[in-house]
């Protein structure tokens, strides 16, 4: 038992855990030909089945009721604002695998050249709102309501002690579902992580109907002929927003020090986290000489290479790698897309700036508040 | 006097019922059932057909519906707290236990708390439905848009909702989110920018001129902030997510009702 | 009823003015050109959209009282000789917000906001570091940030003595590291 507890414990290390999601994640849900082919190949497409939801669920169900037994880890998951984290991992895996089944064999019936499974006759296979509808709606109000009533009376609000402006709690967390965002708040300046990322998040979930120009696969679920979005899409939501939650509500602790789910809360756990800037890197490691007084002078590695980033990039994607994909989407989208996307991909890149190089701002310019 | 009727039928077809509910009777043909539907405001919300897989729980998870119920039983239930919570510095934590201890049925902040959590569950998982069906394609395009703006108030109105207990959980949350919105960039004093706006030493956004001043009513969290979350938690944010939600639901029916393959 | 009349007669009128200079008159001036009606078309617009735009000015506006009703921002914490050499204070932190350090040379007010979302840091006797518990921020005795997401120095408050010889910190004067106000005088109390 300790054995295993000392397996997740270590598996759960931040570089370990994101590393391997991310390495996996895309055989999973491919995006192109190339990783669907790998996909079959690793027999990934198994994972939808009927009998891959009983042996996923028993497996989690059965890390529950283990992890549990340990202290530590019961008073992680039994704090009254963290059980509705516990229900969101279930939910989260129970909704993914059951669209991802209805995809899968609407799939083979398009394959097959059938009609999908939401198919219907119009006017013939319309029922009507009273009373099919209505009832369904009605036995939902009643159980979701005993559920909630159930819910409340067995599990007190929390409260915690009064306020206190002198005493932060530690770790002083958010309300678990922007623990995400609090994850970003370690990585970027909050001008970046609290203003321009959220913002971003919301701008590019409106975007997706305009970006998304592909015909196929509206009003069922399917998976083939729209892989790239769905890829795309379960990368944000399952990754950068349900893992990052979970990340932040099972494994920061005290100091928001990473620990493991099993480990012990200790509050003067000792982390060397001394953090330099790129500028740092360039002049103080690089060339031994020191920062130069001149601000422009000093931040001039940071900004070329943000610009480079931004600006060319995104063509020379367009000539090479996603030469498919300019060409289908077109100079307009294909700009808002790739700026989204690159955005999006700086938060594990600085995740893993920080993890290995320690590194802090790209670009650090405290003088007027312009950290990147 | 051939047959003696029962009660319930000539109850229901007396002139008080047949004029609340038109159509007469219990709805059995065809013809009833669908002028049930078009003769109820609230019902009529939905259409009168739909799609069969419409009905299947399979297919649409209910989480739109359950999230518009969370709506509903979070409204009666804040507004059921309103009565007792005294948004003051001096008299809000000592209520919120009074809720608890003193108050009958004292469940209520429960239902009210562990509702605002499913509620962000609820429309989260009703995104995630909409994406896989593919659902946000011509013509819905737009009411996508609306939806995630609803997500936003959502998220939104349980964050003005977590400073009201005013407990350290609540301040510490108000903290650091309204000094996230410090450094907004131009309108925030710590964003970047902000110096720029400034004629020789004078500032324009200042700590008591930009946008964390407006949310917390004053430099420092304090009086004025309890009562300008709880007017937006109350009657500030509602009211904008009540409006979107009235778009949102007459899109669907715009849009030709809940999206099917073509 | 007559004013429903009035209005129809008045409409029924033939128009006084000559038809426009389209179908051939001369533009004398009383009529309403193209080019005259545009004038008085975007003078409506800007008037409308100054209108509009002054009262959400006013709305906005209403969001900054004139009179805050805050707690003083100054206090005396008492003579230089209460405070050990190469301590941090820590009396005055739960009800002023201040650290008090004394080092070899002087005294210096530290403000206990941490200068990434505003927390309060603990400090830490046995590491000899400020460490905030929201995000993982480190400051060192002096204040100068070493990690975690800090993006700059902690704030160091006005101190200076009093004729009685108490020390005198003042909040609203704040003096920032990498602005190079650590220098300024007052920002520093010799001993």
């Amino acid at each position: 038992m300790e054995a295993f507890k000392h397996l997740i414990d270590t598996l759960s290390k931040p570089t370990i855990l994101v590393s391997f999601t991310f390495l996996i994640f895309f055989f999973i849900f491919p995006p192109t030909d190339w990783f669907e082919k790998w996909h079959r190949r690793l027999k990934f497409d198994g994972l939808w089945s009927v009998k891959s939801f009983w042996i996923i669920s028993v497996l989690l169900v059965g890390f529950f009721v283990i992890g549990l037994s340990d202290s530590d880890f019961r008073a992680i998951m039994l704090k009254p604002d963290n059980v509705p984290i516990a229900g969101l991992i279930f939910l989260v895996f129970f909704f993914t695998w059951l669209s991802m089944n209805q995809a899968y064999n609407n799939d083979k019936l398009i394959e097959a050249g059938q009609p999908v499974d939401e198919q219907y006759d119009a006017p013939n296979d319309k029922v009507l709102v009273w009373p099919d509808l209505v009832y369904v709606e009605l036995i939902t109000i009643v159980l979701f309501s005993a559920f909630m009533l159930v819910w409340s009376i067995g599990l007190p609000a929390p409260l915690e002690e009064p306020a206190n402006p002198s005493e932060s709690p530690n770790p002083a967390k958010a309300p678990w579902y922007f623990l995400g965002l609090q994850e970003m708040l370690v990585y970027f300046d909050p001008w970046m992580a609290g203003v321009v990322l959220p913002s971003l998040i919301i701008v590019g979930l409106m975007a997706i109907p305009y970006l998304d120009n592909v015909k196929e696969g509206s009003g069922y679920y399917s998976f083939k002929d729209r892989k790239l979005s769905i890829a795309i899409f379960m990368f944000g939501w399952l990754v950068l927003w349900n893992l990052l939650i979970v990340i932040g509500t099972v494994l920061r602790g005290p100091n928001w020090n990473f620990f493991g789910p099993f480990e012990f809360w200790d509050s003067h756990k000792v982390e060397a986290l001394t953090n330099i800037n790129l500028s740092e890197f360039v002049y103080v490691k690089g060339m031994s000489t020191g920062l130069p007084g001149n601000i422009l002078l000093r931040e001039i590695w940071g900004i070329i290479l943000l610009l480079g980033y931004f600006m060319i990039l995104p063509p020379l994607l367009a000539k090479t790698w996603l030469k498919n994909l300019f060409e289908r989407l077109g100079v307009a989208r294909y700009s808002l897309f790739i700026v989204l996307i690159l955005a999006a991909l700086t938060l594990p890149i600085k995740m893993y700036l920080r993890w290995m190089f320690n590194l802090k701002y790209i670009i650090s310019i405290p003088e007027y508040f312009f950290n990147f | 006097m051939a047959e003696k009727k029962g009660l319930l039928k000539r109850l229901a077809e007396g002139q008080v019922w047949t004029s609340i509910f038109r159509g007469g009777g219990v709805p059995k043909s065809r013809r009833q059932r669908m002028m049930v539907v078009l003769n109820s405001v609230f019902l009529h919300l939905h259409p009168v057909r739909l799609p069969k897989h419409a009905v299947k729980l399979k297919f649409t998870w209910c989480m739109g519906g359950l999230s518009f119920f969370l709506f509903l039983i979070l409204t009666i239930s804040g507004i059921l707290l309103m009565f007792y919570y005294r948004p003051t510095i001096e008299y809000a934590y000592t209520d919120i236990i009074d809720l608890a201890e003193q108050v009958p049925f004292g469940i209520m902040r429960e239902i009210h708390r562990w509702g605002a959590h499913a509620m962000v569950i609820t429309v989260w998982l009703h995104m995630f439905r909409v994406f896989m069906t593919g659902s946000y394609k011509p013509p819905r395009e737009f009411n996508w848009a609306i939806g995630v703006i609803l997500l936003l108030l959502t998220l939104l109105l349980s964050f003005t909702g977590y400073l009201l207990p005013w407990d350290q959980l609540a301040i510490w949350a108000i903290t650091v989110g309204s000094n996230m919105a410090r450094a907004t960039p131009f309108i925030g004093s710590e964003g970047p920018g902000a110096a720029l706006l400034a004629i020789g030493d004078i500032n324009f956004v200042t700590m008591s001129s930009d946008i964390r001043f407006a949310l917390l009513g004053g430099r420092f969290l304090g009086e004025a902030t309890l009562l300008r979350f709880y007017v937006l938690h109350c009657i500030g944010l509602p009211f904008i997510i009540m409006i979107f939600m009235a778009v949102h639901f007459w899109r669907i029916r715009k849009d030709g009702g809940i999206s099917t393959p073509v | 009823m007559s004013e429903l009349n009035e209005e129809k007669q008045s409409v029924t009128v033939p128009p006084a003015s000559p038809p426009p200079a389209a179908l051939g008159k001369t533009d004398d001036g009383s009529q309403v050109t193209r080019r005259t009606f545009f004038s008085w078309l975007s003078i409506g617009w800007i008037a409308f959209v100054a209108a509009t735009g002054g009262f959400f000015t006013m709305m906005l506006r209403f969001f900054f009282p004139n009179v805050l009703f805050e707690p003083v921002q100054t206090f005396r914490a008492g003579f230089p000789e209460d405070y050990q050499v190469g301590e941090v204070d820590l009396r005055w932190k739960s009800k002023y917000g201040t650290w008090i350090v004394r080092n070899g040379e002087g005294i210096y007010a530290l403000s206990t906001t941490c200068t990434h979302l505003g927390c309060t840091p603990n400090w830490l006797t046995a590491e000899q570091k400020f460490k905030c518990p929201c995000h993982g921020s480190g400051f060192r005795k002096t204040g100068i940030n070493f990690e975690g997401p800090a993006p700059r120095p902690l704030e160091r408050y006005r101190i200076v003595l009093s004729d009685d010889g108490q020390i005198i910190v003042d909040k609203t004067k704040k003096y920032q590291q990498e602005k190079g106000q650590w220098g300024d005088p007052e920002a520093f109390l010799k001993v």
